[in-house]
């Protein structure tokens, strides 16, 4: 054949299976168990310079099955070189998310832009720039926003095989409705201390419910934040990292009255644009005999909500902001076969916050395997 | 007669080379010349590979005992994936390409480097790596990371 020199350099192919616990599902203090299982495929193809991408992922929840989603991307990217030390990169991608009903208000379709720079300033220091545009549109309209992040960094590797990191962040979200109208309310609508109104929160219950504000409190929230790391390597298999992150609300704040974060979905009032306050994290990575790889990692956040108002149990405005302190260990190892990975991690989460709701901790156990299917050309 | 067989010989052997232009000869991932070293990067630049296709991540290998230099592909989007700079020690697994010439050549397929490891091919050398999604936090998610 005369193709035997096929010069497409990659077209993939992976299913992916992993299998979750937690004891602590929807992450408040009323913990409750449940597993989920997550069964996704992966492909991309090239043509040329271009390459497109796909993946879908079902996930199924045991107990709360009525929360099972389907996730699809789709997307297409380019590599644009400068030279031989610069290139930029361009990614298009969509994006469709499918709840089963307990959480169809959150089926959204999404449209994203990312675009990178990388350049080696020297052999030993590597500039990076991205910026990403995100655009999502819910089934509940309350949600929908369009979001820029910008990101600026620079690192520089020093002999003693230590590299530093310094990074900027700048982020703008812009909910286009975030207000319920009448005709939306229902019977379970609360009218609060600051004059907002929405659907009532629902405390100790796994639904799903939200407030919104007056029009007067805006929709866009600005953010910036300032971090960095120190790596060091130990030897020749041990890599060890302690880092930092600042961030700031500059404008806005959330236009919701009450937030939630569930374990592994995605949530639009609870994201990097709700908090101000810092991180700290310190990672250690091993390889140990027969190439397994090992990764320890601690990290603690404080965080502040603005715009969020802490609730007794019954749901009753308190008049002060929601403060989380947050502390997490993760335990993780991997081990690649020569068609295969399989993964086990394992992650403790204590959060403490000055309201009881949201004062928890929760076990979250996962295992996992990928097995990669070559389709293309080997070369 | 037989000038027109020529020419059309001619033409297949034309059209065999022409989706081969710009590879080396033998440019391909050979299971049985796998090899792995271990050494510091001397060198990294994003050079053309494959014709019309995205330039690759190629880093130059000093090895750790005998000083050889090792020129080692490691994928396209790993340019922007991998954060590698002049010093930093590696271990490489990958097939030889070239050798007897000043600088040698491997494919890698497995990069191990301050206690992680990046698996670029699989054992038979078939690309693994994946595009644009693989700057965008997947590697989280899939293990169970939200909270």
């Amino acid at each position: 054949m005369l193709t035997v020199h096929s010069t497409l350099p990659a077209d993939s192919f992976s299913l992916s299976f992993s299998q979750n616990m937690t004891n602590n599902l929807f992450q408040n203090r009323f913990a409750e168990r449940d597993q989920l299982s997550n069964l996704s495929f992966y492909m991309d193809k090239n043509f040329s310079r271009l390459s497109l991408f796909a993946e879908g992922k079902y996930s199924y929840l045991f107990e709360n099955s009525n929360l099972a989603y389907y996730t699809q991307d789709a997307g297409l990217d380019y590599i644009y070189p400068i030279d031989e030390k610069s290139a930029f990169y361009f990614s298009v991608a969509g994006r469709g998310i499918f709840y089963r009903s307990e959480y169809s208000d959150f089926n959204y379709l999404s449209a994203n832009f990312f675009a990178a720079f990388k350049s080696y300033l020297s052999q030993t220091s590597i500039l990076k720039s991205n910026y990403s545009l995100d655009y999502k549109n819910y089934r509940d309209s309350v949600f929908d926003f369009i979001s820029h992040s910008l990101m600026v960094s620079f690192d520089k590797y020093f002999q003693t095989k230590t590299t530093l990191k310094g990074e900027i962040d700048w982020g703008y979200k812009y909910f286009f409705s975030p207000y319920v109208y009448d005709e939306v309310l229902t019977a379970e609508t609360n009218t609060n201390s600051m004059g907002g109104k929405g659907k009532g929160n629902a405390h100790g219950s796994y639904q799903y419910v939200y407030q919104t504000k007056s029009q007067a409190d805006g929709q866009g929230i600005q953010v910036f934040s300032l971090s960095g790391w120190i790596a060091q390597g130990l030897g020749n298999k041990i890599g060890l990292r302690f880092s930092g992150m600042r961030q700031w609300v500059l404008s806005g704040q959330n236009p919701f009255f009450f937030i939630e974060e569930f374990y592994m979905v995605e949530n639009p009032s609870y994201d990097r644009f709700s908090w101000e306050g810092y991180q700290l994290g310190s990672q250690l990575t091993l390889l140990l005999p027969w190439n397994i790889q090992l990764k320890l990692g601690y990290t603690m956040a404080n965080k502040e909500f603005p715009g969020i108002e802490n609730l007794d149990l019954e749901g009753n405005p308190l008049g002060i902001i929601r403060k989380d302190k947050r502390k997490q260990i993760e335990v993780t190892t991997e081990k690649s076969f020569p068609r295969f990975s399989v993964f086990v991690s394992y992650f403790y989460v204590q959060n403490s916050s000055n309201d009881l709701y949201f004062d928890w901790n929760g076990h979250y156990f996962s295992v996992g395997i990928e097995w990669n299917i070559p389709l293309g050309a080997k070369q | 007669m037989k000038r027109k067989a020529d020419v059309i010989l001619l033409m297949i052997l034309l059209l065999v080379s022409l989706p081969s232009f710009g590879q080396k000869t033998g440019h391909f991932y050979n299971v049985d010349q796998e090899i792995r070293i271990e050494g510091k990067i001397q060198k990294i630049v994003m050079e053309p590979r494959y014709k019309d296709n995205s330039p690759f991540l190629i880093v130059t290998l000093e090895e750790k005992d005998t000083k050889k230099l090792y020129t080692v592909e490691i994928s396209p989007v790993g340019f922007f994936d991998q954060d590698f700079h002049k010093g930093e020690h590696l271990i490489v697994t990958g097939s030889l390409t070239s050798s007897g010439e000043k600088e040698m050549n491997i494919i890698a397929r497995e990069v191990q480097s301050k206690g992680e490891t990046f698996i670029l091919r699989d054992k038979h050398g078939f690309p693994t790596w994946r595009g644009g999604k693989g700057l965008m936090g997947r590697k989280g998610k899939r293990k169970g990371k939200r909270f």
